[in-house]
């Protein structure tokens, strides 16, 4: 019987009666093929790969990462709990030793979900990822984590999440947001004033190959992360560069993303976004346990790979040689927050920094005006205070005292809240003390 | 009147059912030593004894189970076989290869059953060839997601066989095709599967052809000749001689389909099968035995071959005493028979004698034993005794949570499922075996849940043999888009229309069921037929629907045609 070099728990959870639409990409049937392939192959059959059930996300385990109006039942279904649920699980397997490396690959996604959520952005609700990082620094301390995004679209919401956590490094490798979906994403866009250079975004030209792509690995992602340190590598495991995904204009195989993860070693990946649900997803799924596990990927091969299908033009190499030329830098040697009206990265005004977000729900259609304050404290991290009104909800607040705040910020966390109570105007009030475990929630 | 018989590693079990006045009762039973190099030779020995006292002639069907798969397998007794494997892209096939004569070939059919390479003709003769120089008369041709579509394994077959199409073979004795082994995707176990089926394929053959002859020089030429299968139902005999490796490790299924036709089981229970050296634990879930979720190993090699779910423990009657450091042991080796029965170690047996629970053999030979163990471990003999026993139930138990555990753990893939999720949470203990009886009060200390031991549970095992029904299940699986209807393990394929739906899924695959044992000469109840999945899934190309990919798999399960003592 084969064995494993790498002890793998699988969370499969294909969410075979959940969809958005019945003809929307991210439906029922989208892992269908892949079940049928890791099945065929007997992954499961070999020594050291086990399936494991997805635990179920509490209304906690959310809270912990978002501010949900107005409440968490109302953003996330069912499917999202149990989505959240299995890479809970994936990172328990981890955590507890059981297993040294899981692989959540569980629908619907989660990496457009940001801080606040009034509803689906991207296909996605609630930030699989965050709240599973949450519930491992809720059960086992503060951990140095590198997320590592490999969705072609840019993780806005993991890095809207995580803007100003200097403990958590967030990379993003991503089609170029003039070209994609959200948008977003640009080399600038390097984390808030006190996390600057936890935050880094590669945007990649279309029509970017294996080549291109091993090049950035070799070259921007694998320095930092050396540098980094991470306790825990995650990787947010997207499909959607395949060269034959529906919905996007990359050149990835699936022996490309099988070397990438091979080099990334991830502890942890999660499954987000991918559309080539025949083409692509059986085979990059497959490449993916195999490499996670170990084991030789090289025999796995798309149905429709020619050798043209990875074909990378000369223009679009010499763009990404200049890319990892600079990239580092901004890790490495990051400038200096820049807190002019100007530069639209926010302010910091009365010892606190502000800044105001539009959002667009392009799934639910809900547009979301924001102010997003976090305390100036040489401390912690600062107590974060939100305002935000949507055309689905009224202003509402969220105030978060975080887990290491010393006890000026948690006094302000509480004087807020108090204050907010008493002055009224907000609708839905939300309020967590990360230090002591404390959730409070108005207006229900 | 019904035969039961099963060939057991130490004794072959064989009873005589009659129905009388509605009620099934035990005509005649007996109990006559295995000789493993002569199998036959215990099967008639047994029916001998069994039918002195009945008449042959309203004997109506015999039901049988044997080791002499299992056997020829662990004792390597096995033919050897060419192995022609179509795989594809995906893990190396060679890791899989399950003996010398084994050629992959570059065919490559996707998980749709679109054939996205052919097989190369002039590959498939060399292959071929091959195994033909090497006098190799038995072959497996499997391909990789042939379930969806068996091309390969037929273009191979053809060649093997050398003819065109599916008339019989010519220039081999036996081919298994993947895809007759069933719907179920696992590449690695259908190679397997089909290896073993071939390998055991000729001496399971010559068996079936003797027990024909015997039956006859007994005057059962008239009987309906059924073999028990692992997952506790028989399949007849001409069945079986096309599908040897279902035969195997049928022993395990036969005691617990006794204890289905013995107790009346409604709820989630624990059947435990204590017998010399070991425990057989299995689990039934309202009341039906569970079944393992895709097949057993055989050898060191998953296979597909369906069993009923068993846990066995190294724990049984004869199971040796022995004290480390402070700790009182039993098992999991035998060093030989209790001391009740002439051996020198105190054994499981002996305890429950001391104890009080039991009267087997030579009560105070056990007592001398244990007396003299636990005098060289400075430790009094009754807190021997009664620490092995607690020690043998604490084992028992153990093992039994963790088994339904294990079962309570497995994946689910629906969110309905997942949230609605059936525990299993085992309301009652059924007990048979030799130690059943003086093991009644310590389990139910142990696991405070009701305990039963049936009066007949001696031969249980014969009488679970006798009376199970015939099973089957197979897998359908439609595709709108290509128009195409397909039930692997009965070669069936069929056009459909593309407004083919779940319904009209689910009444084929219970009419092709019902036809194929129909064919066999079992009849099938309709209510019988059970569908364990079905699902529809609609296909998307950009943004329209472009069909439906249907699966839905149907089963007889096992169970057994009478029940014991109420007709």
């Amino acid at each position: 019987m084969l064995k494993a070099d790498k002890s793998l728990g699988i969370i499969f959870f294909p969410a075979f009666d959940w969809a958005i639409s019945p003809t929307h990409p991210e439906r029922e049937e989208r892992l269908l093929y892949t079940q049928d392939q890791l099945r065929e192959e007997g992954i499961f059959d070999i020594e050291g790969i086990d399936e494991y059930k997805p635990s179920v996300a509490s209304v906690e385990d959310v809270e912990r990462v978002h501010f949900c109006f107005p409440d968490v039942p109302s953003v996330a279904t069912r499917s999202h709990m149990v989505s959240a649920g299995g890479a809970i699980r994936a990172a328990e397997l981890v955590m507890s030793g059981e297993k040294e490396r899981a692989f959540a690959m569980v629908r619907p996604p989660g990496h457009h979900a940001m801080k606040v959520v009034h509803g689906s952005r991207g296909f996605c609700n609630i930030n699989i990822e965050a709240v599973m990082l949450e519930h491992i620094r809720a059960r086992h301390g503060r951990k140095r984590v590198a997320i590592v995004d490999t969705d072609c679209h840019h993780g806005d919401g993991t890095q809207d999440v995580y803007w100003h956590d200097p403990d958590t490094l967030f990379i993003s490798m991503h089609q170029d947001g003039r070209t994609l979906y959200p948008g977003s994403g640009f080399p600038e866009e390097l984390g808030g004033p006190w996390a600057r250079g936890r935050n880094l975004n590669i945007p990649l030209p279309p029509g970017t190959s294996d080549e291109g792509f091993l090049a950035v690995m070799q070259r921007v992602v694998m320095p930092i992360l050396e540098d980094f340190g991470a306790d825990l590598v995650i990787n947010s495991a997207g499909q959607d560069n395949h060269f034959s995904d529906p919905i996007t204009n990359m050149n990835l195989s699936a022996q490309g993303y099988a070397r990438m993860n091979e080099m990334l070693a991830p502890d942890i990946a999660v499954l987000e976004g991918g559309y080539a649900i025949q083409g692509a997803l059986p085979y990059v799924n497959l490449g993916l346990c195999l490499a996670m596990s170990g084991m030789d990927y090289s025999g796995v091969r798309e149905p429709d790979f020619t050798p043209d299908s990875v074909h990378q033009e000369k223009r679009i190499t010499e763009y990404i040689d200049r890319l990892c030329d600079v990239m580092p830098e901004l890790y490495f040697n990051p400038p200096a927050f820049d807190g002019s009206e100007k530069a639209r990265e926010g302010v910091i005004s009365a010892g606190w920094f502000v800044r105001h977000k539009d959002i667009y729900y392009d799934v639910d259609n809900i547009s979301e005006a924001q102010t997003e304050m976090v305390r100036e404290c040489p401390d912690c991290r600062g107590t974060v205070r939100v305002e935000t009104r949507s055309t689905n909800n009224p202003l509402c607040l969220g105030v978060e005292v975080p887990a290491n705040a010393c006890d000026a910020c948690r006094d302000e966390g509480y004087r807020i809240l108090e204050e907010a109570q008493l002055k009224g105007g907000f609708r839905y009030i939300q309020f967590i003390n990360r230090r002591d475990d404390e959730v409070v929630r108005h207006g229900f | 009147m019904l035969l039961g018989i099963d060939v057991g590693g130490t004794h072959t079990d064989a009873v005589a059912l009659e129905e009388r006045g509605g009620c099934m009762e035990t005509a005649a039973s007996c109990k006559v030593p295995t000789d493993h190099d002569d199998l036959l030779g215990s099967v008639t020995a047994a029916l001998r004894e069994v039918l002195r006292d009945v008449d042959p002639a309203r004997a109506v069907a015999l039901n049988l189970s044997t080791t002499l798969s299992t056997n020829a397998i662990v004792e390597g007794k096995v033919e050897d076989v060419g192995v022609l494997v179509s795989a594809g892209p995906g893990i190396d096939p060679h890791l899989f290869m399950p003996c010398r004569h084994f050629y992959a070939l570059d065919g490559y059919v996707d998980h749709r059953g679109n054939e996205v390479r052919s097989l190369r003709g002039g590959q498939v003769r060399e292959a071929v060839e091959a195994c033909r120089k090497d006098g190799v008369r038995v072959f497996a041709a499997v391909g990789k997601f042939s379930t969806r579509h068996p091309r390969h394994e037929r273009v191979m077959r053809n060649a093997l066989c050398a003819v065109d199409g599916d008339e019989p073979c010519e220039a081999a004795d036996f081919v298994t095709m993947g895809h007759e082994l069933g719907g179920t995707l696992n590449f690695p176990r259908r190679v397997a599967t089909a290896y073993y089926n071939c390998a055991v394929w000729r001496v399971f053959n010559e068996f079936a052809e003797a027990v024909k002859r015997s039956l006859d020089d007994l005057g059962l030429g008239h009987v309906r000749v059924n073999v028990l299968k692992a997952d506790g139902g028989t399949m007849p005999l001409a069945e079986s001689r096309r599908m040897p490796v279902q035969s195997i490790f049928s022993g395990p299924a036969a005691s617990v389909m006794g204890i289905v036709a013995l107790c009346d089981i409604v709820h989630d229970s624990v059947i435990l099968d204590i017998g010399g050296t070991t425990t057989d634990i299995a689990v039934f879930a309202d009341g039906a035995p569970l079944v393992e979720r895709e097949g057993i190993d055989i050898g060191s090699l998953p296979t597909l071959v369906r069993a009923l779910k068993v846990r066995s423990i190294g724990m049984g009657g004869d199971s040796a005493i022995s004290v480390l450091a402070d700790e009182v042991r039993v098992g999991p080796n035998r060093l030989g028979p209790s001391a009740c029965h002439g051996g020198e170690r105190p054994t499981l047996t002996d305890a429950l004698n001391w104890v009080g629970e039991s009267e087997v053999g030579d009560v105070e030979a056990s007592r001398r034993a244990l007396r003299d163990y636990a005098a060289s471990h400075t430790m009094p003999a009754e807190v021997l005794a009664g620490r092995a026993m607690e020690y043998a139930s604490r084992t028992i138990h153990r093992e039994t949570r963790a088994l339904v555990d294990e079962i309570n753990a497995k994946p689910v893939y629906t969110i309905h499922e997942l949230l609605e999720g059936k525990q299993v949470v085992p309301r009652k203990i059924y007990l048979m075996g030799g130690p059943a009886e003086s093991m009644r009060s310590p389990l139910f200390e142990r696991f405070k849940l009701s305990v039963e031991v049936p009066s007949d549970y001696a031969v249980a095992n014969a009488i679970g043999a006798a009376l199970t029904r015939t099973t089957w299940d197979l897998e359908l699986f439609a595709d709108t888009e290509r128009n195409v209807m397909f039930i692997p393990s009965l070669s069936y394929r069929e056009n459909i229309p593309s407004n083919y739906g779940l319904e009209q899924a689910r009444r084929d695959a219970v009419n092709q069921l019902s036809m194929h044992l129909d064919a066999m000469g079992v009849k099938l109840d309709k209510d019988e037929a059970q569908i364990t999945h079905a699902s529809s899934f609609n296909m998307v190309k950009g943004f329209d629907m472009v069909g439906r990919n249907i699966r839905v798999r149907c089963q007889v399960r096992p169970g057994v045609t009478h029940r014991m003592g109420r007709g």
